[in-house]
């Protein structure tokens, strides 16, 4: 199933990429994603499945738009 | 007195006096510094009533113990007085070398009074204090007016400046240091033009009084580096506070269209990585090394030094989606002296009036040239339309009619900065119960929000945190005088804080210690606001009314279908007031006040408003 991620802030820069789209196997969870895009397990994140907070053994699906943030504060 | 000079300068304009003022330990201990010491004094000295823009109004410069020693992020300043944009107590900080200055003259605080006979410059050096006429940049911009003062005293001096706005009493007009940016979008620079101050400079040569400065100097210099260190690992001066606008896109959280809506196709073009792309220059406040201004160029050429507030609310809530446009926004109202929050809200909101119906108008969304013009109207206050929008988006909603009290963008007056709660319950609450108007200094909770509760949820928790975080953000860090970006953008840890504070004034108090300051201080703001407002209730701490509308609802997205319910609202706001200890109208129960220390300031209210 076709995912959608993209990072947001300084992840840009520090993980190499804005946003890509993945080809991943059926069932995958927000946290098996963030593996796969190699994200740092130890940073402190948000991610976002099409604009809420997800949990990291929640499944994905085809067309997800998966957003991983570093956790603002607002300025 | 280690850890405070022990002096506040208070200035006369109308005179031209000064005086130096000594205060006692114990009044330093209770309200420490900045925010603290700022309420105080206008509590105790402002008769209710009084015209924010005349000359009963006051003043006020305040610093706190650590400001303008080296350690990270202590360039800053509190500017306040009574707010001429919400009529309560206002106040605002920005990054500057008075900061430093100002404690080395021997002063923990200015009070200026009166008014100036003509447009007039401060200067203060140490004992020393002239009033000098400013009429040569009277009329000018803040960047000329800034130039002017380091021609003739060099760049090590401190500099507060306004722009036209200020002088033109532009109801949001705010103070301005090129040392760092602006600060006081409650009107403080309003507040200066309405007493002729066109500028205050300051050189200090004196040693602030500390009680270990060895231990001091090493503490603040081994931290101002890793705190550089730490930014530069996690990257976060990349994009700086402009990373967030692509995730508040993500998450509907973005104001467009006068917070119409909450995210747009186009808000890449904005987003912190084309500004980082953008960027010609980096900026800081002094004492900062994490710097977080990044500097474009505008579609005039200009250097405009943009953050995510100005972005947010001068661009896509403008439907403006171009940086060099948006960055030519914000230098007109950095040269003018226009808040660029209430500024951008003050145009949405007339774009969507006209919009609606409520006005005629030549101007609309997505108009970067009317824009421009009408930003150099309201500064000048020409003309019937820049009249009306120098008076902001309350009053302006006011004169329109036609409902579009509804759309106006604000909260006791003050705009709200660039967070569109249309379905985000804490920080809606945030913005309603910050003491100054909408303003997200005081409390921020939208990642908390998401991550930390589910956004639907109106309960206690969310009420905690945005207590938690006024404790920290618009108590500690606005008294104590620092800037909060340390420890709210990379993790720099609270407890330097108190470590700083002993080294400087020997005293070794905890946490909790400051957090009792802090509700103080809070405390005795509502107490501002209720001898201001004494039929007070707690629609005043309600947010704006389109977010409850159903017909604003999104109609896609995140949040499709959903919106902020009264019901719900009014029982979140009530867990708020019932964890501080405040009565159904928002205002500190007397239990509450004597264990804060302030029932001494409750029965001076209780001439004007009841307490409970
Ligand atoms: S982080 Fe930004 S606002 Fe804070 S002191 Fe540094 S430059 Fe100023």
């Amino acid at each position: 199933m076709k995912i959608t991620v993209k990072l947001i802030g300084p992840f840009v820069q520090v993980f190499g990429f804005s946003e890509k789209e993945l080809d991943v196997p059926e069932g995958t969870t927000a946290e098996e994603l963030i593996s796969l895009v190699s994200i740092d397990k130890s940073r402190p994140k948000i991610v976002t499945r099409n604009g809420r907070a997800v949990v990291p053994d929640e499944a994905l699906a085809e067309g997800d738009r998966v957003v991983i943030s570093p956790i603002y504060s607002g300025g | 007195m280690n850890g405070w000079t022990g002096q506040i300068l208070r200035v006369n304009l109308t005179a031209k006096t000064f005086n130096k003022e000594s205060f006692t330990e114990e009044f330093a201990r209770k309200w420490i510094g900045g925010r603290g010491f700022a309420a105080k004094i206008l509590f105790d000295e402002l008769a209710p009533g009084i015209d924010p823009l005349g000359p009963d109004n006051k003043f006020i410069v305040a610093l706190g113990p650590i400001a303008g020693i080296p350690a990270p992020n202590t360039g800053k300043a509190v500017v306040a007085g009574k707010s001429p944009s919400t009529g309560g107590y206002g106040d605002g900080n920005l990054g500057t070398r008075v900061a430093e200055q100002l404690r080395k003259a021997g002063y923990d605080a200015l009070i200026v009074e009166g008014k100036a006979a003509g447009p007039t410059m401060l200067y203060i050096e140490d004992d020393r204090v002239e009033f000098l006429p400013a009429d040569a940049v009277w009329g000018k911009g803040t960047y000329e007016t800034n130039d002017w003062i380091y021609a003739k005293y060099g760049k090590g001096v401190g500099v507060l400046n306004i722009g036209q706005a200020g002088e033109n009493l532009v109801r949001y007009a705010v103070v301005r240091s090129l040392e760092g940016r602006a600060g006081g979008r409650t009107g403080m620079g309003a507040v200066m033009g309405s007493k002729l101050l066109k500028a205050v400079v300051v050189k200090g040569t004196k040693p602030i009084p500390q009680a270990d400065p060895d231990g001091m100097k090493k503490v603040g210099m081994d931290d101002l580096r890793e705190v550089h260190r730490i930014d530069k690992e996690a990257g976060w001066s990349i994009q700086s506070t402009n990373g967030v606008l692509a995730w508040c896109n993500e998450v509907a959280a973005l104001p467009v269209r006068n917070f119409r809506k909450t995210h747009h196709a186009d808000a890449w073009k904005v987003d912190g990585e084309r500004l980082n792309n953008a960027r010609i220059a980096t900026y800081g406040c002094p004492n900062c090394t994490m710097r977080c201004g990044i500097t474009i160029h505008d579609d005039e050429g200009r250097e405009s030094e943009l953050d995510y507030e100005n972005i947010g609310l001068l661009g896509p809530n403008l439907e403006i989606f171009d940086l060099p446009q948006v960055g030519s926004l914000n230098y007109l109202c950095d040269d003018y002296g226009i808040d660029t929050m209430s500024g951008g809200c003050t145009l949405s909101f007339y774009a969507d009036a006209i919009d609606h119906g409520a006005v005629a108008g030549d101007y609309g969304f997505n108009d970067a040239a009317g824009s421009k013009k009408l930003l150099g109207m309201i500064a000048r206050r020409e003309g019937e339309i820049g009249n009306i929008l120098a008076e902001g988006s309350m009053r302006a909603a006011r004169k329109f009619g036609h409902g579009s009290e509804a759309y106006a963008m604000q909260v006791k007056g003050l705009e709200v900065a660039a967070y569109n709660c249309k379905f985000i319950p804490g920080m809606a609450l945030a913005f309603g119960v910050s003491p100054i108007g909408a303003h997200h200094k005081e409390s921020w909770v939208i990642t908390f929000e998401l991550k930390s509760t589910s956004r639907e949820s109106y309960g206690p928790e969310k009420a905690q945190k945005v207590i938690d975080l006024q404790r920290i953000r618009g108590g500690l860090f606005e008294y104590i005088v620092s800037c909060r970006f340390p420890w709210i953008e990379i993790g720099w840890g609270l407890e330097n804080y108190p470590k700083y504070f002993k080294l400087v004034s020997g005293l070794d108090w905890t946490l909790d210690d400051f957090w009792t300051i802090s509700d103080r201080i809070y405390s005795m703001i509502k107490l501002f606001w209720l001898r201001e407002y004494p039929g007070t209730d707690r629609k005043l701490d309600y947010p704006p009314a389109v977010w409850f509308d159903p017909a604003n609802a999104d109609t896609d997205g995140p949040i499709a279908g959903r919106h902020l319910e009264y019901d719900k609202y009014d029982g979140l706001l009530q867990h708020y007031y019932d964890l501080r200890g405040y009565d159904r109208r928002g205002i500190p129960t007397k239990a509450t006040l004597e264990r804060l220390g302030v029932a001494e300031e409750g029965r001076a209210a209780e001439k004007y408003g009841k307490l409970t």
